[in-house]
């Protein structure tokens, strides 16, 4: 039933396609094959071991570099692009996602590289001026401090549940003017070859395309993350996802090496008594939920799992839960299936841990399975054990008399709260911020166009940090006074 | 009805709680195809009179719309998955609140446990203690999050387990624990509700002859409180978060006080294995331990050249995995005889979830008695044949449990030789090969998402888990 894809490294500007010798196969995804070439054999083409080199991004401006990649944005509609089209095909067969969830992702991916939003996202975060030039920090004499955002060379290693993952990758490094070197993923091997590929067709002796390696190996092969991982060949990481790979990698961490970690997240949600109180509150409420735990399917960091209620613990209280759980069991059916579909195929761990609580009634209530979805809602005030694997559409609704005390179940790793309704915002953001929870929003059901990590409004903070700011070398200038007072005179 | 051999031996299928009590020799005689049949009518036999006693039975039952069964597959929907048995919320434990954990055991047992007087508990191990001292067996297993599966066994299921047990010990080093007392060493704890410390203690002290034969590396049992909340306390890091939380602050230091005794346990272990070699000299004895602990003291003892002298006779009955040796001899146990001297080692495998135990055999198989029916499933949960080689996941109907459900699913994966022709004369399934846990095949893939907590590392749990 599965076909052997064909991985080529593709490297500033040249595709190297799996042949003869240098070829190495590799098992993907629901039984799926690659075949790459052998990247050990291919160190060099992957790494820019003079970062001199970086002197033609250095010097092109801003706008030149917007202008190359919204050129690329609309090349890679999915219709148009038969490398977009291969990696759509291939990760409808890893069957993470439903075609028409996956449809969606694919659609927006152009939209990504609007011109004024990607201008915007430069200057919102790094700033135009101080990627173009030597900005002074100051008026007068304090002008003489300039102060210059300069270009890296960076490793990425990107997760592939998404594949906005490699979209936003390709950005970030093209607008802080770097060499990128791209890791791909077993569940994504294609996407970031893709866009790479559809560059070359664009411009292959463009310097984003000249800067730009996509290669895949395998996570933890010692002999490659050592080889590339140095100082003299790397000055940043970023590495998504995967506690596993984040670890591999900080081995080949020295001094010199900034790591900028994307780490594993998971999200929840809070949900106060007014949503028991009323049907239309209880509807709107559910509706927010669907759409939080629903969106990709649940395959996301930013998806809600656990949903906090605000409430007693006597029967009475729960038969309140129990109605908001089956109304979030009929929104998850009415989401559009762009948004969110039944599960392609069921998730048996899980669908045994539902059994399993379901025979415990007077400690659980479960309704629904791992296709459509599910609602388990605990009687007791603490959420079910295998809270982190919550998938196919399936939440966990948890009564908490005293809504605060969710603030233990909060750290580093919580990534989105999902509040419902607003009074929550200035109640619990301050708590929750300082927990370690990294974006608070809204359970609505407009909230389906929103993307993962507030994106929608460009250059926003990415699970609490600023990466592009990271992603950049911050150099400083400092001229001496006199020729100081000179330049001010001019 | 029932099977009869030529051996005369009777399995008689409305009473599976006489099955063990033959010698294992005249059980592992029979060839499955003589009782298959008569397990298939013991389990019906079990279902018919726990479907309305065992509550959690009784809502599975409903569930599926399952009332009866004519083949193992279609009695499969009616069987436990493994999970059944930590189902509880964790939060009972945390407070303490033994009157929940209790109903919800109680929904697994057709024992009235509702009766049972809590007063004055202050830990798990009290709650532990007291369910033993009116007639249960409690024993508990080791979850990945550190949750712990509890199961319902009691004092009625005992003389079964006690004799299976036995002649499963028996069968596979030739010393009969029942006759022959013979003093025995572990490297671990004296006991406790652990299921594998709770086995130790249950069926070492009379085989080696009493408590004063029974030497331990520690004196203490193994503390089911720190096992069951190893995770909760491993992210305590503020003592304020523990008192709010209800609990002794004296816990946090005993958890202190184990993962040192863990980091010195290597240290300990060879200094009182040394101890007893010199003690024991010339004399019978039977070593326990897990492979690893045998070759750690293997490998130090041939380093610093010690040479035990035991006196003929004596044995090794182990069993678990080599995990965390270092540069471990590929023949461990050709290894592990040289050093202490010893011919015999003894293997049996079994599942903290069964009675049933199978013994190694001379050609290295492991043979499962009548009294435990297995089926192997492929990863849709649907029944392997049962024929030639097999492996897949493990589900088992263990036919001595009276008291509760007996079918259940397992998490382990194995491989079964169903033909009948093992070299040793055996009879029975045989299994055979590596025995993995799923959850351990799981990770360690090349899949990255964005999504997935922190794993937490929990050093104690390792130290732990060296019981």
């Amino acid at each position: 039933m599965s076909r052997t894809y064909d991985i080529p490294i593709v490297s500033r500007g040249r595709i190297m396609h799996p042949q003869g010798d240098d070829a190495v196969e590799f098992g993907g995804r629901a039984g799926a094959r690659f075949r790459a070439p052998d990247p050990h054999k291919h160190i060099g083409d992957l790494v820019l071991g003079d970062p001199t080199r970086l002197r033609d991004l250095h010097e092109m401006p801003v706008r030149e570099i917007i202008a190359f990649l919204a050129a690329l944005g609309p090349k890679l509609a999915l219709d148009r692009n038969p490398h977009m089209r291969e990696a759509f095909d291939l990760a409808v067969e890893a069957g993470g996602l439903t075609p028409p969830v996956l449809r969606s992702v694919f659609d927006a991916l152009p939209g990504l590289f609007d011109a004024a939003y990607l201008e915007a996202l430069a200057d919102r975060t790094v700033g135009i001026a101080h990627l173009n030039g030597w900005v002074p920090q100051g008026e007068g004499p304090m002008a003489r401090f300039r102060v210059r955002a300069v270009g890296t060379r960076q490793l990425h290693i990107t997760a592939g549940n998404v594949p906005v993952v490699a979209a936003l990758t390709v950005i970030r490094s093209a607008l802080t003017k770097s060499d990128c070197l791209i890791k791909l993923p077993s569940n994504d091997p294609l996407t970031a070859n893709a866009i790479a590929r559809t560059m070359i067709d664009l411009d292959p002796n463009h310097p984003l395309t000249r800067h730009l390696a996509v290669a895949y190996w395998k996570g933890g092969d010692e002999m490659m993350e050592q080889a590339i991982c140095r100082t003299t060949r790397i000055d940043k990481i970023t590495a998504w996802g995967g506690m596993s790979s984040v670890r591999h990698i900080q081995k080949f961490l020295s001094p010199g090496i900034d790591q900028i970690a994307l780490n594993p997240k998971l999200s929840m949600s809070m949900i106060g008594r007014e949503a028991l109180e009323d049907a239309p509150a209880m509807k709107a409420a559910a509706a927010g939920i669907a759409v939080a735990a629903g969106r990709m399917n649940q395959t996301a960091c930013v998806n809600t799992r656990v949903v906090y209620v605000e409430s007693e613990t006597d029967d009475a209280s729960i038969d309140k839960v129990i109605a908001l759980g089956k109304e979030i069991h009929a929104a998850f059916q009415a989401l559009p299936e762009g948004i969110s579909t039944p599960a392609p195929r069921p998730n048996r761990d899980l669908e045994a841990e539902l059994q399993a609580l379901d025979l415990e009634e007077e400690l659980y209530w479960v309704k629904g399975d791992t296709i459509r979805g599910g609602v388990i809602v605990s009687r007791y005030s603490e959420r079910v054990d295998f809270h982190a694997d919550l998938n196919n559409r399936v939440v966990n609704l948890v009564p908490m008399p005293d809504l605060s005390k969710a603030l233990r179940w909060c750290d580093d790793s919580t990534q989105t709260v999902g509040i419902y309704p607003e009074r929550l915002r200035e109640e619990y953001r301050d708590a929750l911020a300082l927990a370690g929870v990294q974006h608070i929003i809204a359970l609505q059901p407009s909230a389906a166009t929103a993307s993962d990590d507030g994106t929608e409004f460009p250059g926003m903070p990415h699970d609490g940090i600023e990466p592009m700011r990271r992603m950049v070398r911050w150099v400083i200038d400092e001229a001496p006074e006199e020729i100081a007072v000179s330049l001010a005179a001019e | 009805m029932s099977i009869n051999t030529a051996k005369t031996v009777t399995l008689p299928a409305d009473d599976p709680g006489s099955w063990p009590y033959h010698s294992i020799d005249d059980l592992l005689a029979i060839s499955r195809h003589d009782y298959e049949h008569a397990q298939l009518e013991a389990m019906r036999f079990r279902f018919a009179r726990l479907k309305t006693g065992v509550e959690a039975l009784s809502r599975l039952v409903d569930r599926q719309g399952v009332e009866d069964f004519d083949s193992f597959e279609a009695a499969l929907p009616l069987f436990f998955d493994h999970r059944v048995y930590k189902s509880y919320p964790l939060a009972l434990i945390e407070t303490r609140d033994f009157a929940k954990l209790t109903a919800w055991l109680n929904r697994l047992t057709t024992h009235d446990l509702l009766r049972i007087d809590l007063t004055g508990l202050r830990t798990l191990d009290d709650w532990l203690d007291r369910l033993d001292e009116n007639g249960m067996l409690i024993g508990h297993s080791t979850g990945t999050t550190g949750k712990l599966s509890m199961l319902p066994r009691s004092r009625t299921e005992w003389p079964h387990w006690e004799a299976t047990y036995n002649e499963a010990m028996r069968a596979t080093t030739g010393v009969d624990p029942k006759t022959d007392f013979v003093p025995t060493f572990y490297p671990g704890y004296r006991g406790g509700h652990h299921m594998l410390a709770k086995m130790l203690e249950l069926f070492n002290i009379p085989a080696a002859g009493g408590p004063e034969h029974w030497h331990t590396l520690y004196q203490t049992n193994v503390s089911s409180d720190l096992m069951s909340l190893a995770g909760r306390l491993q992210s305590v890091e503020d003592k304020s978060e523990l008192i709010e939380m209800g609990l002794d602050p004296a816990l946090l230091e005993a958890r202190e006080a184990m993962i040192e005794q863990g980091r010195r346990r290597e240290a300990d272990m060879e200094a009182w294995f040394n101890k007893l070699i010199e003690e024991f000299r010339g004399k019978r004895v039977k070593l326990g331990g897990s492979f690893g602990d045998l070759v750690r003291v293997a490998q130090m003892g041939n380093a610093k050249g010690v040479k035990p002298g035991f006196a003929p006779g004596s044995f090794i009955m182990t069993g678990g995995g080599l995990k965390g040796v270092k540069d471990g001899p590929d023949d461990w146990e050709t290894y592990v005889k040289e050093f202490f001297g010893i011919d015999t080692v003894g293997i049996v495998y079994s599942m903290s979830e069964i009675m049933g135990a199978a013994p190694r055999c001379s050609h290295g198989f492991y043979h499962m008695p009548p009294h435990t029916v297995l089926i192997l499933l492929d990863p849709d949960a649907k029944p392997l044949p049962r024929e030639g080689v097999q492996t897949g996941r493990c589900a088992v109907f263990d036919l001595m449990a009276e008291t509760y459900w007996g079918g259940f699913i397992s998490g382990d994966r194995i491989t079964i030789h169903w033909d009948e022709d093992c070299g040793c004369g055996w009879k029975g399934p045989r299994i055979g090969g590596e025995v993995t846990r799923f959850a351990e095949m799981e990770g360690g893939d090349d899949k990255i998402t964005c999504a997935g907590s922190q794993a937490a590392y929990n050093e104690f749990m390792n130290y732990v888990m060296q019981v």
